[in-house]
């Protein structure tokens, strides 16, 4: 029996260990928004967060990630708000047959978490893992940076002693 | 519903379609579904024509003819509807088509998503659609308010009667008894609402939550989860198997042959997955298992040479031509084959259950799945329900069903609702290939730089006989498979001695006036399974052609746009891309160590110039910024046509720097993206586009953008190194 944290809930897990956290995700818990693209690791549609790292999950077995938080696509957006990338993205007409997006936003709010003022090249690296065979990268980019600037705002705004005063406590908590 | 009596007449037509080769259209009883719409009726719903259902609620539900692939065609023609209709399809629910007649593609007459003629041919139809539905409203709420129909008027949804408005649902009653107008005025460019202007895809924000449902994401009680084993050699036939090691696997439900190869069904795909591994097959040996790559190119190159095996087209007198000419030039190109990889494997979910079947996948001729179903159940068509969903890419892929077949055959021995998974190995190893291609170019060229003689000869594999054998049994379920076989074997034959398959040479000569000229084609055929790629024979012709324009204006000393456009006199359309092209360049400020590259192509009665910037350092050919001009007519959304020319740069970057299937003794070699590389972000150039305005009829987007790359990059590196590479991927010495 494995237990881990799925978008905040505490599940469990009583089949092969072996089988990787993607297959769990999605024939177990039937989230199905992470996606199988190749079952090796090398296109990053199945990207999750575990503990708040982007990590491909075809090959991640699901005994790895017993007693952490995995977030998936479905967790990503809180009290049904789209999170930026999330709001970026359609503002930027990104998705095209949007099979790989999960994985991309997955990879992209990894990458925003840690840095929101990424730059170009340190986008570049973050998402040279998962593959848009549609080609969306142009936009995928320029929805990567948008939102960026919208966090650090936001983030800025947080750091702000005055401003914050009454939410604060519901950022913090 | 309408009786289209024409579709119903026997025969069976063959004929040359513009840009897309020799087509097939069956019109045989059954081959194209003619019974209820497959339209869930709300309580409340009124379905005027096929495409609309309206309800009281004002809800406006669109089915949605063509399949959804990434290419916008969801709200393109959610637009066209939308623009007649006066509803922002926004605000539509937009929905699959099920399998039906009255869905048919206008041009093909069967239910199928390729050749990017969706837009350009549902156009006036849907548009009259639209207009039609909003006369009738019109004169039901005249009935219902009365107020004369010329005093009313629409808005979004809702009619307009002085100060007051009314949802249209208030009149769903009143219209449901009044015939449906007919050719009711369509609006004037001036009156466009939604036509040309900018909004959202209207797939944008599910695709970006994870909600949008692709055919792998179906999951219905009692599944079980199919992994098929299938000859590495394609073609050969299963001898013999051991099921022992794959059953001793937990989760395994069943092992069984099937007519591709042996089928592993278990509780989840991760488990059936593993345990086809373990299953010990003994193959046939096939003519293709004694191919290689190296053989393949060889026969190539002997083809290419024979005169007597060539079927040609002729126009004009090219011989005189080039006897005349002091300037002649000829040149050899290559272009390896290529697999699609759409990034959802192929995939299908089937339930046979009280004699009814659901079928849930995401194909681009979902009236051909249908067809499959009823041939190998025997289930009558209209209990056969095809459910199609969004597909994670097509590319030409998923217009060939093979593993629809499969998954009939394998819920037949399993009696439960299954789900057939291919794998990324079984994607890139046992599917349908681009052809790889041998051509060679020679012209003769007048003092003034006029092309006058023009000789484009080009050998390898042709795609008819492939999707013949695919199709048909699909659109006939009722004939017996000796019959496909026959017609095929006929096909094949003739494309062989007497004619030329229209897809193996299009473009080679199109885009340009080339009067007098000579076509040629030999037909080599090692077996491999080849199937259309986006763009089609213009994905590899274009490379040929255009890396040969730049050629010639070298010999003939003029620029590459002024030597393009001499060619061009016959051919205002693309004269005036091409002369845009030239404008841009010449006002591009390029880097020190960047070079520009042009090339120019029509396809799909869309004509596209790019102009790529490149840099190549220690061999490594690098491309920073590719700049698009394009005419596609009308443009209904100029954002999704950007996105399709973005899209299509990416996807034929791809082929120009890394795409190449090869074959091991009749084997693919490459097995997943670590040896069959995708283009990745950090290899992405900047993309610009330029949209012709334009009043003609709108054209596709879908594939026009993917031939022109190849060769403007090539031309960019032959200007950056003095290498003129003629060889797909490209290669520095």
């Amino acid at each position: 029996m494995i237990s881990f944290h799925l978008n905040g809930q505490n599940v469990e897990f009583s089949g092969d260990p072996d089988t990787p956290l993607l297959w769990v995700v999605r024939d177990f818990f039937k989230l199905k928004g992470s996606k199988f693209g190749c079952g090796a690791g090398l296109c990053g549609a199945c990207t999750m967060h575990l503990d708040g790292s982007a990590i491909k999950t075809c090959v991640l077995p699901v005994a790895a990630v017993a007693q952490k938080q995995v977030t998936t696509i479905e967790g990503l957006s809180t009290e049904g708000e789209l999170h930026p990338l999330q709001t970026a993205w359609v503002a930027h007409n990104v998705p095209q047959c949007g099979y790989c997006q999960s994985g991309q936003i997955m990879a992209a709010a990894a990458l925003l978490k840690d840095n929101p003022n990424a730059g170009l090249e340190d986008i570049d690296r973050a998402m040279a893992g998962n593959i848009c065979r549609c080609g969306c990268y142009p936009r995928i980019k320029n929805a990567i940076v948008d939102a960026g600037r919208q966090l650090a705002g936001a983030e800025k705004a947080r750091k702000a002693p005055i401003a914050y005063d009454a939410m604060s406590e519901e950022f913090e908590a | 519903m309408t009786t289209n009596t024409l579709s119903r007449r026997r025969f069976l037509k063959v004929s040359a379609q513009a840009g897309g080769g020799l087509f097939i259209a069956a019109h045989l009883p059954g081959c194209s579904f003619g019974g209820a719409l497959p339209i869930d009726l709300a309580d409340d719903g009124f379905v005027p024509n096929a495409f609309l259902q309206l309800t009281t609620t004002n809800d406006v539900i669109f089915y949605c003819p063509a399949d959804e692939m990434g290419q916008g065609i969801r709200t393109g023609l959610a637009t066209l509807v939308g623009e007649e209709l006066d509803v922002h399809p926004e605000t539509m629910r937009v929905v699959s088509a099920g399998s039906h007649e009255d869905y048919n593609n206008p041009e093909y007459e069967m239910q199928l998503t390729g050749g990017s003629n969706a837009i350009r041919a549902f156009h006036e139809p849907l548009r009259q659609i639209g207009a039609d539905t909003r006369a009738l409203l019109l004169n039901a709420a005249s009935l219902d308010l009365g107020i004369p129909a010329g005093q009313l008027t629409t808005e979004n949804g809702m009619i307009i009667a002085g100060e007051r408005r009314y949802p249209y649902g208030e009149f769903l009653g009143t219209a449901s008894t009044l015939p449906l107008p007919e050719a009711t005025p369509l609006k004037t460019r001036a009156q466009f609402k939604f036509i040309g202007s900018q909004f959202p895809r209207i797939d944008a924000e599910e695709k970006t939550t994870g909600e949008a449902v692709f055919g792998i994401d179906i999951d219905i009680p009692d599944m079980v989860s199919a992994v098929v084993v299938r000859a590495p050699v394609a073609g050969s036939r299963l001898i013999s198997f051991n099921p022992e090691r794959a059953l001793g696997v937990s989760g395994v439900v069943d092992v069984i042959a099937i007519s591709s190869g042996v089928a592993v069904v278990a509780d989840s795909y991760w488990q059936a997955n593993r345990a086809a591994r373990l299953v010990e097959i003994e193959w046939q040996s096939t003519p293709l298992g004694s191919v290689s790559s190296a053989t393949m190119r060889a026969d190539l190159a002997a083809a290419i040479e024979n005169d007597d095996q060539a079927t040609t087209d002729r126009e004009g007198d090219p011989e005189n031509a080039f006897s005349e000419s002091s300037q002649r030039h000829s040149a050899i190109f290559f272009t390896p084959l290529l697999a699609h990889a759409p990034m959802e494997p192929l995939n299908a979910t089937l339930r046979l259950k009280n004699g009814v079947a659901d079928l849930w996948t995401g194909v681009q001729a979902i009236g051909s799945a249908q067809g499959l179903i009823e041939r190998i159940t025997g289930y009558p068509r209209e209990q056969i329900h095809v459910h199609n969903q969004y597909l994670g890419g097509g590319f030409g892929r998923r217009a060939t069903l093979t593993h629809i077949v499969e998954v009939a055959e394998i819920a037949l021995a399993v009696e439960k609702p299954v789900q057939l998974v291919w794998s990324r190995e079984d994607d890139l190893q046992n599917g349908l290939y681009r052809p790889a291609s041998l051509m060679k170019l020679h012209a003769a060229l007048d003092h003034t730089g006029r092309i006058t003689g023009w000789q484009a000869r080009r050998a390898g594999g042709n795609l008819t006989p492939d999707y013949m054998r695919n199709s048909l049994p699909a659109l006939m379920p009722n004939l017996p498979e000796f019959i496909f076989e026959g017609m095929t074997a006929a096909t094949d034959y003739m494309l062989k001695r007497w004619t030329i398959d229209g897809s193996s040479v299009e473009g080679l000569h199109e885009t340009y006036d080339l009067p007098n000229r000579e076509i040629s084609h030999v037909t080599v055929d090692h077996g491999l399974p080849l199937t259309f790629w986006r763009s089609v024979g213009h994905s590899y012709t274009s490379f040929a052609v255009e890396s040969m324009m730049d050629e010639l204006a070298e010999a003939a000393s003029l620029d590459p746009v002024s030597f393009r456009l001499r060619q061009l006199e016959n051919k205002p359309r693309m004269a005036a891309v091409i002369a845009k092209a030239g404008d841009l360049m010449n006002t591009m400020s390029v880097p020190e160590g960047h070079n520009l590259g042009l090339a120019a192509h029509s396809s799909f009665s869309t004509d596209v110039a790019q102009i790529a910037e490149v840099s190549v350092a220690e061999n490594k050919i690098r491309v920073h910024k590719v700049t698009c001009v394009v005419d596609c007519g009308m443009a209904v959304n100029p954002d999704i046509i950007k996105s399709q020319l973005e899209g299509s740069v990416m996807f034929a970057l791809t082929a120009t720097l890394h795409g190449q299937i090869d074959l091991e003794r009749g084997a693919v070699v490459q097995s997943n993206f670590h040896d069959y590389p995708i283009l990745r972000m950090d290899e992405a150039p900047a993309v610009e586009v330029v949209i012709m305005p334009s009043d003609a009829g709108p054209t596709g987007i879908g594939e026009p953008g993917v031939p022109p790359l190849a060769p403007a990059v090539a031309n960019a590196v032959y200007r950056a190194t003095g290498q003129r590479l003629r060889e797909l991927p490209l290669q520095l010495a």
